[in-house]
């Protein structure tokens, strides 16, 4: 194998498959990156069996030449060296060369390193997906879908079903919910199809996975195709391909979770709430539970307090545009409450309140494509 | 740290002579406190030095103690009546020094301020003799410079010394501690025993001179903890919140006879979980973590197990701690017939507050437990009890009328 290929280019697709690479994976050829060259351009491969990210660097893209192939071929070079040297080198152009015995040389400018390589025969194929499943949605769309929903994902391995996003698809409707079983997170959208009735059920992605993912995704109108099978789902973008495994397991069921009563409404404006709990929150931190009480008053306002035993208390008043139903005190982790109400864009925000130990739900009032539902904390 | 005086004192036939004491008649007679003859812990608890010169042993079956010993009287344990008399020894102690911390029942460490080895020895017979005028109890009092070397130097030491005293520290450790075998040292169990003779390590001195990275590297921390046993290292303070901080909470029993079935294990974890919720719940805690525990026998083998899991959430619910230990005793369970059964929750947490689910309200649970807790409060533990406790598997019923498994 022998081509020379643009730096930044380079640099650029590197940094993509990088992402998916562990150095702590049990498979030691998957702490390598696989290089492989053709007439057609350069691929490049990382993968932690749990993610795997595929780029494609063409040889020439009808406005510039990228890569000179002098002889096809391919590699696997250690990621941890490989993708700290080409950052630094310091020309325009990269020089790649396999001699025998996997032997590497780069070369950039006056700078020539020699890598001992890896065998590529050894790397792992990655999944040739059954198109069947198929939509498409603007990157920007499912950059948000995932930004709104990934953080309310459970960390703890004892439901691990609990750790992803579920995705649930219905005619062109895309809904994503995730959960910890302490507040939910849910995001509709409407999608094209390639076949016209999508159908999605159960399909469960790790947040780890979607983390990654959101790192790849551009703020762009430009759509991705996403293909789901029974145990995996690809994100496919122009030159890249996102692999990620799918959780195993029944996702519980959540439609039914969500309440369809409110006995107290309130709408009030999301930073306004987000200013108080963070200054709540000084205190309740220390106290290392979170808890947040909040109280009705009259004349349409709230109290938000929170209580330390060593350090104190803080009470605050907000007042609401709206008002109705019933008087209340309730208590919840108010760090969930902030973690929701930053990925809210809306300028307002509807809470709907069911009982002190029943779950409630907040919603911007802008559109109804997005719901978060939490249960409250109980306090003696 | 050179400078530390612990005293470990313990007291002599406890049981025994607290009951000698109840009774004064009997004081010149052989006296042995025992469980209930008829079922299994029958045993004895504690004889006192006149029943001990006949030959009767400790956790012997009273029909061997009466062999030996035809005319001895055999009372019944009134376990309420050590546990205060315990208390008032502890709190006699902090005329000494605060650091007083109660180990067992009848032994308690006391950490003094610095002086002289002579001056250490000159106060240990101060506070032998008064805690038998003042209480009535024999103590024994072993002395060291760390807890090990106290706890060390009275078991082996100041029980066989006419003084009912015995110091150990580095200087002495080597000519006195050294020579004994290595079942003797403190920390070493029958297992481990066996580990160590198969190592040729057979006396303290050999496992104290014994390569630490060796031990290290067989055991990790734990080896390393064996081997400063050993030579009598000890940082750890006698601090008297050790049993006042609780990091589990748990129940035990031992079963009247060996259980074959599951239909029968199954009562008794049910009637441990509820012990431990309900216990849970006194103390405002949540756990995260439950563990079982089992002894099982057959053939004269003893074959236990011991296995946790961490639960999703913190719970004090008793249907929760059922469910989790019953999966894992089904799962490790090799179908010996049990003979003890043990669950504990740990990883605890205050239950000021509790996030609720949004997957299952066990608000009317709570409420249900809550009352339960307020019947047994008012009519003892037995007031309330599951339907499957009346079965003949079911303990719940005796041991509403005992202390650690012994009649209050």
């Amino acid at each position: 194998m022998h081509f020379t290929i643009q730096r930044d280019a380079f640099v650029h697709s590197v940094q993509h498959v990088n992402k998916a690479v562990s150095s702590r994976t049990t498979i030691p050829i998957l702490t390598g990156i696989k290089i492989e060259a053709t007439n057609y351009g350069v691929t490049l491969t990382g993968s932690d069996s749990d993610i795997s990210i595929e780029t494609f660097i063409p040889a020439s893209d009808g406005e510039k030449e990228y890569v000179t192939i002098k002889e096809e071929g391919s590699i696997v070079l250690q990621a941890r060296f490989f993708a700290e040297i080409v950052k630094k080198l310091p020309g325009e152009e990269i020089e790649v060369a396999v001699q025998d015995q996997f032997a590497t040389t780069l070369r950039s400018g006056s700078v020539v390193f020699n890598l001992n390589g890896l065998d590529p025969e050894e790397y792992p194929r990655l999944p040739q997906l059954d198109e069947d499943n198929h939509f498409q949605m603007p990157q920007n769309l499912l950059k948000d879908m995932v930004r709104q929903t990934v953080f309310a994902v459970s960390t703890q391995e004892t439901r691990p079903v609990l750790t992803g996003v579920n995705l649930e698809g219905e005619e062109s409707e895309l809904i994503c919910t995730a959960t910890d079983s302490h507040r939910l997170a849910m995001r509709k959208a409407s999608v094209e199809t390639k076949t016209g009735a999508m159908s999605l059920s159960n399909v469960v992605i790790p947040g780890k996975s979607l983390n990654e993912l959101n790192k790849v995704l551009e703020d762009s109108t430009e759509l991705v195709d996403i293909i789901v099978t029974e145990s995996q789902v690809l994100f496919k973008f122009e030159n890249l391909l996102f692999f990620s495994r799918l959780l195993d397991g029944k996702y519980p069921v959540t439609k039914n979770m969500i309440p369809d009563h409110a006995k107290t409404e309130l709408v009030l404006r999301t930073k306004e709430l987000l200013s108080s709990l963070e200054r709540a929150l000084l205190l309740s931190r220390e106290a290392k539970n979170n808890v947040i009480n909040l109280k009705t008053m009259n004349n349409s306002e709230i109290e938000v307090s929170s209580v330390s035993a060593e350090v104190g208390k803080v009470t605050e008043k907000i007042s609401c545009d709206t008002m109705e139903g019933e008087e209340l005190r309730i208590s919840f982790n108010g760090k969930n409450i902030m973690d929701a109400l930053k990925v809210i864009d809306s300028e307002t925000i509807k809470i709907r309140f069911t009982g002190a130990m029943s779950p409630f739900t907040v919603q911007p009032t802008d559109h109804d494509q997005m719901l978060h539902l939490f249960s409250p904390v109980r306090t003696y | 740290m050179e400078n530390r005086i612990i005293f470990l004192i313990d007291m002599q036939s406890f049981y025994a002579n607290l009951e000698k004491l109840a009774h004064p008649l009997l004081t010149d007679k052989p006296v042995v406190v025992a469980g209930d003859p008829s079922i299994r812990s029958g045993v004895i608890l504690a004889a006192c030095p006149t029943a001990k010169s006949y030959g009767i042993q400790t956790a012997e079956p009273i029909w061997q103690a009466q062999n030996k010993c035809p005319h001895v009287h055999i009372l019944k344990p009134h376990m309420q009546f050590y546990v205060n008399v315990s208390v008032t020894i502890s709190s006699f102690l902090e005329q000494y020094s605060a650091a007083v911390e109660p180990y067992s029942i009848d032994e308690v460490f006391l950490e003094l301020p610095a002086m002289e080895q002579g001056k250490a020895e000159q106060l240990a017979q101060h506070i032998k003799q008064r805690l038998l005028r003042e209480i009535g109890v024999q103590a024994r009092i072993g002395i060291g410079t760390t807890k090990v070397y106290a706890k060390m130097a009275c078991d082996h030491f100041a029980k066989e010394s006419r003084t009912g005293t015995a110091v150990l520290n580095d200087a002495n450790a080597a000519e006195l501690l050294w020579p004994l075998p290595i079942g003797r040292l403190f920390s070493v169990g029958n297992r481990m025993e066996t580990h160590l003779l198969n190592m040729g390590i057979r006396t303290i001195g050999q496992l104290a001179r014994h390569p630490l990275y060796d031990l290290k590297k067989r055991w990790g921390i734990n080896g390393e903890l064996l081997w400063q046993t050993a030579r009598g290292y000890d940082t750890s303070p006698v601090s008297p919140s050790t049993h006042q901080k609780r990091k589990s909470i748990g129940h035990h029993m031992t079963l009247p006879r060996d259980y074959y079935h599951w239909s029968e294990i199954k009562v008794v974890l049910r009637e441990l979980s509820e012990e431990v919720s309900r216990r849970s719940r006194q103390h405002t805690s949540l756990g995260q973590v439950v563990s079982i525990g089992a002894v099982g026998q057959e053939y004269g083998f003893k074959r236990s197990f011991h296995r946790q899991q961490r639960l999703f959430e913190p719970t004090n619910s008793g249907r929760v701690i059922f469910e989790t230990a019953s999966a894992l005793f089904k799962e490790y369970w090799d179908g010996t017939p049990i003979r003890s059964l043990g669950i504990s929750l740990s990883s605890l947490q205050p239950a000021h507050y509790k996030q609720l689910s949004l997957f299952d309200t066990d608000e009317d649970l709570d409420s249900l437990y809550h009352t339960i807790d307020q019947l047994k409060d008012k009519y003892g533990m037995d007031a309330v009890l599951h339907a499957s406790s009346l079965s003949p598997a079911g303990q719940a019923m005796i041991r509403a009328k005992k202390i650690g498994g012994h009649y209050k």
